[in-house]
């Protein structure tokens, strides 16, 4: 098992958001994660990349725990996360972005490869390598946001809403690249409110509701969408 | 021990005020009786700074200005134009009151460290103004030749009684003034701009003119203390808008508790005696070599950031959690047999 | 205006443009980065001055020096093997009576500052990041510690003046009659190199790249494994090993006191606000306008008007731009 998160609980001050929570990633695997807003997903995100400490609960990957290390460490591991609303260093160019997603020194011996891998990903952003992230559109700036976390060769690839607020053509363009990420045999986590986008991509959905996985599924197909429809907007009458 | 402490509040206060009275009948030392006299001339000053740095939580560093207006407009009224100091000294009220207001139209514009970087700007403003007319102000040696408060032929200067009450008295005002103020629905409406603006904002607090009222009230007694420090002292000096003042002052207010009122005065007091004692002893000039005064204000510098660090709600605000406490515990012993 | 008045004008313009941009520099690094105003950025400066003066005078170090090297140099004859190996160092103690010199005294000046910066960030500034208002807590304790320098300084060295010494030693350059001497010229000439150093070292090196990735999304910094506890303390490093070099500077153009330092810090602040709080070319363009408008108005109005002047300019500048001049939107 790549990476375990076991009755993870945490939150804001003394208020639990996530609450013990379980999850499980194994190595190649692809798996989702939706539900409502304001439910704890990006929450959970966070302490998992070590940005918020840990109220109780245990985190493990790769055979090591994580639990309340610090993000650094955690980056170093691979576990890479990208977080939602597409954050960049916005007065740096595209290369510096790129540049500083390979901080940590596990990437520096096959970094040349990894600009190649990401600019034949999103040609786009290889036009604008000289450009400023925040002069970039919004579609852009989400490439370059993944962009920046495939610099740091991710064992386990955590992308937070990659496709909210984008425009459907750009979506989609988006969609066909983290498909073809995934095909590559990156692991990864998608959190997304479009479960259609996940079921394009994953394996695996986990039902997110109240800080905790409320619904596991490993067949796709098994997910009721009307079930879906009635949580996002209440039960029709 | 907390208990009695809780019941007999007042009465010790009282007490202590009393010895405190007391000082100059009983006590000869005249450097001493100096010292109580300074130290309540500052503690008016620490305990009104606490109205806007604790109270409204704007930190205002023309604070000390207001004093040093104080004392110039008295000094450069009584030497130049020859008016009575009793008049001098509520004019620097006066134009303390007018500064505050000048000060606080585009301070409360702003916001956190703007407002610290405006209300900075000021002060060196004044003090630059003050420096540019040395013929009016005296420039860098201060004004000099400052007379002395006098009634008819008494002299208060050769009394060891009178600049002690006139301040004693001047600082009582003060102290009940700020106490009224900051329990009143005005002091009510500081703290919730200061805890919840937004919210305070949204039920109808102004939170433009309560934040100039508040630099406003935290004037006047200021520029009092400063009209009679010069009259005390016959020298209004730029020293006052330095760093090393501004430090002290600050640590009175910081290390007494903020938003306390009591504790900026009871430390203000004390921390004068401590610091110009350890300015003065022999102890320091054995163990430090020639050079003691700067010794005590890098004490004051070490009390201020262990304090910071440690106690940020100060002494006072020690007391009054230890008086919590003990009045939690005593109500639970009363609640638990029922 | 006479072309000589106007040369002078320019020239002592420029040098203050100069000191008032390596200060402002730091302070706005330290801002941009951390979110803090250090106000003991003024004691740094005087710092620099007096190590640089400790290391490279024959009053300072050498001084203290001397009687251990005489002890070395006459006594290591009786040590054995150990005084062989020691006798020359003492005999080399002995030939530096006059200091160290600057060229020893001025990269070590540097280094000292640094280490002091690192000091104010570990106990005036680490306690207090991320707590509620801590901006203003840290302007308490950097008030604070820059009083401690101050008055710590006065207790070691005395309340007597001192002074480096000038580091190109020769007659004045001549531009259009007018005399200008070497230690304004190098300064005029050292300090756009310097920055541009600094730019490179934001711009090309790791951790300068790191810096800036702090300032503008500290949160997202975290997330690309950036070592942000490593990161503060390292821009007070840098900013106050520029500090230091402001005060080589200025130690070397008047005289050495433990106030020195206040003044142009109040400059420097007029300056970080005039460019806009964090832009560092908006600061750095800020201190060279500042330092021209600055002697300009001492020429027009007199030495006294020139401050109430930039003071009020600055009350202007904050009551109308308050983000600065040239300040961007996320400050």
């Amino acid at each position: 098992m790549l990476f375990q998160v076991e009755n993870l609980s945490s939150g804001y001050g003394k208020i639990d958001v996530v609450r013990s929570l379980s999850l499980h990633v194994d190595v190649g695997e692809h798996v989702g994660l939706f539900g409502p807003n304001g439910h704890g997903k990006t929450t959970l995100l966070r302490t998992v990349s070590g940005l918020i400490p840990v109220n109780s609960g245990r985190v493990a990957f790769r055979g090591e725990d994580i639990t309340g290390l610090d993000p650094r460490k955690i980056v170093e591991l691979g576990l890479i996360h990208v977080p939602q609303g597409n954050q960049l260093f916005p007065e740096m160019t595209v290369q510096e972005n790129l540049t500083l997603g390979a901080y940590v020194s596990r990437t520096d011996k096959s970094k040349a490869s990894n600009f190649e891998k990401v600019f034949t990903l999103f040609p786009r952003l290889k036009e604008r390598r000289s450009q400023r992230a925040q002069t970039l559109s919004g579609g852009e700036r989400q490439m370059l946001s993944i962009g920046v976390g495939l610099m740091g060769m991710p064992e386990l690839l955590i992308l937070d809403e990659p496709s909210v607020g984008l425009a459907p053509l750009i979506k989609e363009e988006l969609a066909r690249a983290i498909s073809e990420i995934a095909s590559s045999g990156v692991t990864m986590i998608v959190v997304d409110q479009d479960v259609e986008l996940l079921l394009g991509i994953c394996e695996r959905l986990y039902l997110i509701e109240k800080g905790t996985v409320s619904l596991e599924t490993t067949d796709v197909s098994q997910v009721d969408q009307a079930e879906i429809l009635e949580m996002y907007f209440g039960k029709v009458s | 021990m907390m208990h009695f402490l809780d019941a007999y509040k007042k009465p010790l206060a009282l007490v202590g005020i009393i010895i405190f009275l007391a000082i100059p009948l009983v006590v000869e030392n005249k450097l001493l009786i100096h010292l109580a006299i300074l130290g309540m001339l500052y503690a008016i000053v620490a305990s009104n700074w606490d109205l806007t740095l604790g109270y409204a939580g704007v930190f205002n560093f023309a604070h000390l200005a207001f004093f040093g207006i104080g004392a110039y407009t008295s000094g450069i009224l009584t030497v130049k134009l020859g008016i009575s100091p009793w008049l001098g000294i509520p004019c620097g009220a006066v134009t303390a009151a007018l500064a505050s207001i000048i000060v606080s139209i585009p301070a409360i514009r702003l916001r956190g460290i703007y407002v610290a970087l405006l209300t900075f700007a000021c002060s060196q403003l004044v003090l630059l103004l003050l420096l540019s007319q040395p013929l009016i102000t005296g420039g860098q040696q201060g004004l000099t030749g400052v007379p002395q408060l006098q009634i008819g032929d008494f002299l208060f200067r050769e009394s060891k009684y009178a600049h002690f009450y006139l301040v004693g008295l001047l600082l009582l005002c003060s102290t009940v003034f700020l106490r009224r103020l900051v329990s009143s629905d005005f002091g009510l409406s500081l703290i919730a701009l200061r805890d919840f603006e937004e919210y305070a904002v949204a039920r109808g607090i102004p939170l433009a003119r309560q934040r100039l009222l508040a630099f406003l009230f935290s004037s006047i007694f200021p520029g009092l203390a400063g009209g009679v420090y010069a009259h005390f002292l016959i020298v209004a000096s730029p020293d006052i808008f330095g760093f090393s003042l501004a430090t002290l002052l600050l640590s009175m207010v910081l290390v007494g508790g903020v938003a306390t009122i009591y504790g900026p005065v009871v430390i203000g007091v004390v921390m004068t005696y401590v610091s110009e004692l350890m300015a003065s002893s022999a102890w320091m000039s054995d163990v430090f070599g020639v050079s003691r005064g700067p010794v005590r204000f890098m004490f004051v510098a070490v009390l201020i950031v262990l304090t910071m660090r440690f106690f940020p709600q100060g002494v006072w605000g020690l007391v009054n959690q230890f008086s919590a406490r003990s009045l939690q515990a005593k109500n639970t012993t009363v609640e638990d047999p029922a | 205006m006479t072309p000589e008045a106007i040369v002078a004008i320019i020239a002592s313009g420029l040098v203050s443009g100069s000191l008032y941009a390596l200060m402002a520099s730091g302070l706005s690094l330290v801002w941009g980065t951390v979110r803090m105003f250090n106000f003991a950025h003024g004691a740094l400066v005087m710092i620099g001055a007096y190590s640089g003066w400790y290391i490279s005078n024959r009053g300072g170090l050498a001084k203290v020096l001397q009687p251990i090297g005489r002890n070395i140099a006459n006594n290591s004859e009786d040590w054995g093997l150990i005084g062989d190996i020691l006798h020359p160092l003492g005999e080399w103690i002995l030939s530096i009576k006059a200091g160290f010199g600057l060229l020893l005294g001025v990269p070590l000046a540097i280094i000292f500052c640094g280490i002091a910066g690192y000091v104010i960030y570990i106990f005036l500034v680490k306690p207090f990041v991320g707590k509620p208002g801590a901006d203003l807590v840290v302007i308490i304790t950097t008030i604070a510690g820059a009083s401690f320098m101050q008055n710590g300084v006065q207790v070691i060295f005395g309340p007597r003046y001192k002074q480096l010494d000038r580091i190109l030693k020769g007659p004045p350059v001549e531009i259009l009659d007018t005399a200008i001497g070497l230690q304004e010229v190098l300064i005029i000439v050292l300090t756009p190199v310097t920055l541009l150093l600094l730019n490179l070292f934001l711009k090309r090196s790791k951790l300068g790249l790191a810096i800036r990735a702090v300032a503008q999304n500290d949160d997202f910094a975290r997330l690309v494994g950036i070592n942000v506890n490593q990161i503060y303390p390292l821009t007070f490093v840098v900013s106050s090993m520029l500090a230091g070099l402001a005060g080589l500077m200025l130690g070397g153009l008047f005289f050495i006191l433990p106030t020195m330092g206040s003044e142009p810090l109040l400059r420097a602040f007029v300056v970080v606000v005039f460019g806009g709080l964090g832009s560092l070319p908006g600061t750095i363009i800020g201190a060279y306008v500042i330092g021209l408008i600055e002697q300009s108005s001492a020429y027009v109005f007199s030495l006294y008007w020139a401050p109430v002047v930039l003071f009020a300019t600055l009350i202007l500048v904050l009551i109308f731009r308050p983000r600065g001049l040239m300040g961007g939107e996320n400050s």
